[in-house]
């Protein structure tokens, strides 16, 4: 949790979206049958849909008024406004972290998890999280994380502009080789940053490990042991089936 | 001779469950698997009874109750390592174990903490078996009378006291908590007339939001935030040698095993309450009534005796309703109440009917589970250890790819993977704004409830509030939520302790007149 002055500064913030919020709700919760028909059922207010949004939205608007009122009262509101008014440039080390973790798991969930093949997903997600964090050095952090961000740009540009299509008509599993070459390079981007710094170096070997032993566990689990038919199953996932019916 | 006849049908159970060996093997797998986590800083046991819930899928409802039980029950334990080895607590339910482990670690008496920590959980868990075999049909009997009112009520009282005791900062934050988990269950077509709420248009969201990629966002993804972020540094773990407990100790100090099991039993059976407010609590009443209090946070024994015994037997007290009312108790038990609706069993008044003896076996599991704690933190606590150094780095992208594999497995579906993300970030913010966040997940599980018994309710009454003010339970649950909010008023406690001194003014007057 926050330290307190800071956390009074955050409540103003949240009170001030809360208010928002509730008064979205309240007005969505308006449009809702109240005591007209729906459906062919004429409607009585008390069982109309709408009766617990409009609890709840009352509720987070008295609550979003009280967390006003005392981030007023004690200070919170005036320090936050002091801060705008005073903001320096720059961004901490642990918000930097934050930052680059939040690029891990949005690129990992929202981009590349339905397109490419998932055990591949999995390692190019582990690599990068654990060599960023696992190094502890905050250059190296930020060198690794220009170089992810213009991996996953890159794929995103194959992405939008369709010309992934193309890839994958002409060799089935083709963003699925794209995607292994971006861990390759990576990697060697990564043993080149580090040097010849032995301890990053048996660091980056136990990220490199682990990365490609997780998934090595938990998709053959997951596909073959629980039969759950995996986000995308590319051409590193064909070849464990390939396996696993020749081994049968 | 229906005791005994109970007795014998409980036993035979317990025999039969423990016959089959797939039973006994997913029980010490997941046993060890609960010790783990629970000793890994960062991982929960509500984390790990949400990721292991994935792969009970497949599995029947006995052995799978059997894997979550015993996940569960580890985790819980497990905390305490962390806490008396290097002094972070693996949970937040061990934390309260920190304040005399670890000292006793650095006094070179680690073992004996291990060990008696070891046989006091699993003492506190049997506690909380007895608990549920016994207060199962009395509470069983009495949600019987309850009518949509009733329910309407219960469920409110459930997300409100979550919130009221389990927030960090001011108290009706946890109450924001709470209606934002319910405002998350409207979301979705509604049960009564099928109207889409908070759909906006989109068709993967008609069905509502999937209690587990909720709970696995809610509780997964700001540990693993958290963790990287702030740098978590494990220490070196302190060396021990034999854990074995002296019967010596345990003997002495049975008064206060069940005094700590009897706290940890009622705090759990309060919906919401979790395991680290149970430890704290008791650990607080060990310290106030012991007559050497200023030993506490040095190395006393009883402090990590009272801690360890009373979550523990935190665990079957968050049972009772999670089993009888369809409330859970603590976070980890609104995970089960996931994983058993996933089985096809609903929790509440009806379970007897529905599924006759399910309490008998949960109950049985528990027996089992802490008899399986006991032998597996006696033979492999050297080897556990190990796993503490493991560096956070490393472990936490893992537990990031477990809570997505495991949000996406059980509806095979991607979008859920597209909200657990968001909610999971959201949680974090929350939580660092000092926003708990055990009432918004109670709100996610209770909101259907609240919703469907509320708007029941009024059509029998007709749109009238008034039977609240006629049925007894209804009327005593309405009190017990008006004065839980009006409590919290400035003005509310100067009234009351203008009361107090009146009182005690004219309690000072009779002394001298008489």
């Amino acid at each position: 949790m926050m330290e307190k002055k800071k956390l009074r500064r955050a409540d103003f913030v949240f009170s001030v979206i809360l208010l928002a919020f509730g008064l979205f709700i309240l007005g969505y919760t308006f449009t809702m049958p109240m005591k007209d028909s729906w459906g062919g059922v004429n409607n009585v207010w008390y069982v109309s849909p709408a009766l617990l949004p409009l609890i709840v939205s009352a509720a987070i608007i008295i609550f979003g008024v009280a967390l006003l009122l005392h981030s007023i009262r004690t200070g919170g509101a005036r320090d936050f406004l002091d801060n705008v008014r005073k903001r320096t440039r720059g961004i901490s080390e642990a918000n930097v972290r934050f930052l680059a973790l939040l690029l891990a798991l949005a690129s990992f969930v929202y981009m590349n998890i339905p397109r490419v093949d998932f055990f591949l997903c999995i390692v190019w997600f582990m690599l990068y999280c654990i060599a960023i964090f696992f190094f502890d050095d905050a250059k190296l952090l930020v060198r690794l994380t220009w170089f992810y961000l213009g991996g996953n740009l890159l794929l995103l540009l194959l992405f939008i502009t369709g010309i992934d299509r193309p890839i994958r008509q002409a060799f089935p599993f083709g963003v699925d080789v794209l995607m292994l070459l971006l861990i390759l390079t990576f990697w060697l981007y990564a043993r080149m940053a580090i040097r010849a710094d032995r301890r990053l170096v048996a660091r980056l070997r136990t990220a490199t490990i682990v990365s490609v032993v997780v998934p090595s566990i938990l998709v053959p689990i997951f596909k073959f042991g629980l039969l759950v038919p995996l986000p995308n199953e590319g051409g590193i996932i064909s070849i464990m089936s390939l396996i696993r019916y020749a081994l049968r | 001779m229906l005791v005994l006849e109970r007795l014998g049908h409980f036993f035979g159970l317990v025999f039969t469950l423990a016959s089959d060996p797939f039973n006994l093997i997913t029980l010490f797998a997941a046993m060890l698997m609960g010790i783990i986590f629970g000793a890994m800083p960062g991982l929960t046991a509500t984390l790990g009874v949400a990721l292991l819930t994935t792969l009970t899928y497949g599995m029947e409802t006995g052995r799978a109750m059997i894997a979550l039980l015993a996940i569960y029950v580890g985790a819980v334990y497990g905390g305490s390592y962390a806490s008396i080895l290097i002094n972070i607590p693996g949970t937040a339910a061990a934390a309260a174990t920190a304040m005399d482990g670890y000292p006793l670690a650095l006094q070179g008496r680690a073992g004996k903490a291990l060990g008696l920590t070891t046989t006091t959980s699993a003492i506190g868990t049997f506690v909380g078996m007895l608990f549920v075999v016994s207060m199962s049909p009395l509470i069983s009997a009495l949600a019987l009378q309850f009518t949509s009112f009733e329910f309407f009520l219960l469920a409110f009282f459930g997300i409100l006291i979550s919130g009221t005791l389990t927030s960090p900062d001011i108290v009706y934050k946890g109450w924001i908590a709470g209606f934002l988990g319910i405002f998350l269950s409207t979301v979705g077509r509604d049960g009564l007339q099928f109207y889409p709420r908070f759909t906006f248009g989109l068709s993967d969201l008609d069905g509502g939001l999937d209690v587990i990629p909720v709970l696995i966002g809610a509780f997964g993804i700001p540990q693993v935030i958290q963790v990287l972020k702030d740098k978590v540094v494990v220490g070196e773990a302190k060396k021990f040698q034999r854990i074995l407990p002296e019967i010596r100790d345990i003997v002495h100090n049975i008064p206060r095993i069940i005094r700590a099991a009897l706290i940890g039993v009622g705090i759990g059976a309060v919906p919401g309450i979790g395991e680290d407010i149970a430890a704290w609590v008791s650990y607080g009443t060990a310290k106030n009534s012991s007559k050497h209090p200023e030993t506490f946070g040095k190395g006393e024994l009883q402090g990590v005796i009272a801690s360890e015994t009373a979550n523990n037997a935190c665990i079957g007290g968050a049972m009772i309703p999670l089993l009888n009312l369809g409330v859970p108790g603590s976070p980890p038990a609104a995970m089960m109440l996931g994983a058993l609706m996933i089985h096809g069993v609903t929790p509440g008044p009806m379970i007897n009917f529905d599924h006759p003896g399910f309490i008998l076996q949960i109950t049985a599991i528990l027996l089992l589970a802490s008899a399986a704690m006991w032998v597996t933190g006696m033979l492999l606590a050297k080897q556990v250890v190990k796993v503490l150094r493991i560096p956070p780095p490393v472990f936490m992208p893992i537990v990031a790819v477990l809570c997505i594999i495991g949000s996406y497995a059980l509806g095979t579906r991607v979008f859920n993977l597209y909200l657990m993300l968001p909610i999971g970030v959201v949680a974090y913010f929350l939580t660092e704004m000092g926003y708990p966040i055990a009432p918004l997940v109670i709100g996610v599980i209770l909101g259907p409830m609240a919703d469907a018994n509320l708007r029941r309710a009024l059509m029998v009454s007709k749109g009238s509030f008034l039977p609240i003010f006629t049925r007894p339970v209804a009327l005593i649950l309405f009190l017990l939520i008006v004065l839980m909010m009006i409590s919290q008023f400035g003005w509310y406690k100067r009234l009351l302790g203008r009361v107090k001194e009146r009182i005690a003014r004219s309690r000072s007057r009779t002394r001298r007149s008489d």
